[in-house]
């Protein structure tokens, strides 16, 4: 039996053109709907230093928490639910889990509970769930899906006593989760943080200026060399500048037709990031755009957390080889945008 | 496998999915060696990887074009681009790799995406401590 090796696990990039004039575009469910991001990078062509606005908007970036060693029956607690999950939105997700190996649980913006079990812990869980969709014939890993602001899951109710007698005597899982609120912050998520060990933490900015760069046509360059080029610029790979395909090391150079920016600036800021600081962050980049000299753009590319167990909305996550789940938006002077969203071999099309 | 899917919802929207279309992947790997003080250069790892192409499948194996996009001297770090057809072959000649200049070692593949972006971007680096 032959096995062919030049098969690769699936890979989708959708490749989105449209303006942020036209009413029906998507950009905003598109990023809002990405609620777990890791890392928000940004390119600046033609830029020395952090516009002062833009500094602001990064530096006003919600703050986050790590609470050590969280009972999942905790997330149940009433005062909690009063505070947290029914007024506004909170963003939970387990911290250090691999999705491929152990359990991880997320709660959703929406109120939604998902715990992306193995079969040994979903069984003696005892709850509805359905076997994840990646698990092929195998059903290894399930799905837990708990909408908290149902009727049946107020406290007190059916549902709410049966997870909750699940996660106390039957599976009591504890794991470090990172949490944030919006627009609550630290002060809607007191009721569960005076229980627990926990650190608040800020969201990591980074800024590196970078000078003679070779830069493709953003506008005619096809969407998987651009992106590579965009990667390239984000690692610092050096033979981008040297630019000599017959290099024995690396023969990636930039794709044609080219120019060479004299500057440009590089900042990325890393942590927990709500979609609602990203979102704010991209009205500031298309007002900076404005302000800026005619045939300028600037790129934004958004790292969802890789082991999520949702990525874009409810759609479920995965591993396989990479739990890539990104986007890069490129925006222009002229109100007009492309949009590249990819994810890897266990995960939906982007939306 | 390329589709393209719908739409013009007016003349600026347009909409393209490309499925399992990458020209590339790209590894991050980083090299393990017995002796931590080996100093390695990035020409004599490149070197060292396409040995282990040749020992694994031939002439033919050496043969793969691959990059060494980046390498960081001092953890043995690397970043790999390679044409999707060929990664089975580059990451398990990899694998196979035990011994550099009579030394035990080891290639750890820390990442393998289709896009290099995502190497960029790793939520498993997050450290909060």
């Amino acid at each position: 039996m032959s096995v062919d090796l030049d098969q690769t696990p699936r890979s989708i990039l959708v490749w989105e053109r449209s303006s942020f004039l036209d009413e029906k575009n998507r950009i905003n469910s598109e990023v809002e709907q990405l609620h777990f991001n890791y890392k928000v990078s940004v390119l600046l062509p033609e830029c020395s230093s952090t516009p002062p606005h833009l500094e602001s908007v990064l530096t006003s970036f919600s703050r986050f928490y790590l609470v050590r060693n969280l009972p999942l029956h905790k997330l149940l607690d009433k005062e909690f639910l009063e505070t947290a999950v029914y007024q506004g939105s909170v963003y939970g997700l387990s911290y250090r889990t691999r999705i491929d190996e152990d359990n991880c649980v997320a709660l959703m913006p929406n109120g939604r509970l998902v715990l992306s079990l193995d079969k040994d812990s979903f069984q003696v869980l005892g709850f509805e769930g359905k076997p994840s969709t990646f698990g092929n014939r195998t059903k290894n890993r399930f799905v837990v899906t708990i909408d908290l602001t149902d009727s049946s899951m107020a406290p007190g109710g059916r549902g709410y006593l049966r997870l909750l007698t699940g996660l106390t005597s039957r599976l009591s899982l504890q794991m470090d989760f990172l949490l944030s609120h919006h627009p609550g912050g630290g002060a809607s998520l007191q009721p569960l943080l005076s229980h627990c060990d926990w650190s608040e933490h800020t969201p990591e900015i980074s800024t590196q200026s970078l000078t003679h760069l070779s830069c493709p046509e953003p506008q005619s360059c096809d969407p998987h060399s651009f992106l590579e080029w965009l990667g390239a610029v984000h690692t610092d790979v050096s033979s981008l500048s040297e630019n000599s395909s017959s290099n024995f090391l690396s023969s990636l150079v930039c794709p044609e037709p080219k120019t060479t920016l004299s500057q440009a600036l590089r900042v990325s800021i890393c942590g927990l990031l709500l979609p609602q600081d990203v979102h704010h962050l991209v009205q500031e980049l298309r007002c900076y755009l404005e302000r800026s000299r005619l045939e300028c753009w600037t790129s934004l590319t958004v790292h969802g957390f890789v082991d999520s167990p949702v990525s874009w909305g409810d759609r479920e996550h995965g591993v396989l080889r990479g739990g890539e789940n990104f986007y890069t938006l490129l925006m222009f002077h002229d109100h007009t945008y492309h949009i590249h969203l990819a994810t890897g071999a266990h995960d939906t099309c982007p939306p | 496998m390329r589709g393209d899917d719908k739409k013009d919802k007016s003349a600026g929207y347009q909409r393209v999915v490309l499925k399992n279309a990458s020209p590339y992947h790209y590894m991050k790997v980083c090299l393990v060696l017995e002796d931590e003080s080996t100093k390695l250069s990035a020409v004599e790892l490149k070197q060292f990887i396409i040995t282990g192409l040749k020992t694994l499948y031939g002439e033919v194996g050496a043969a793969l074009n691959f990059d060494l996009l980046k390498y960081d001297e001092d953890t043995r770090t690397a970043f790999l681009r390679v044409c999707s057809r060929g990664l089975v072959k580059l990451w398990s000649s990899l694998t196979l790799l035990g011994f550099y200049q009579n030394q035990a070692c080891a290639f750890r593949v820390l990442q393998v995406s289709p896009f290099l972006l995502a190497l960029t971007g790793n939520s498993r680096e997050l450290q909060l401590d």
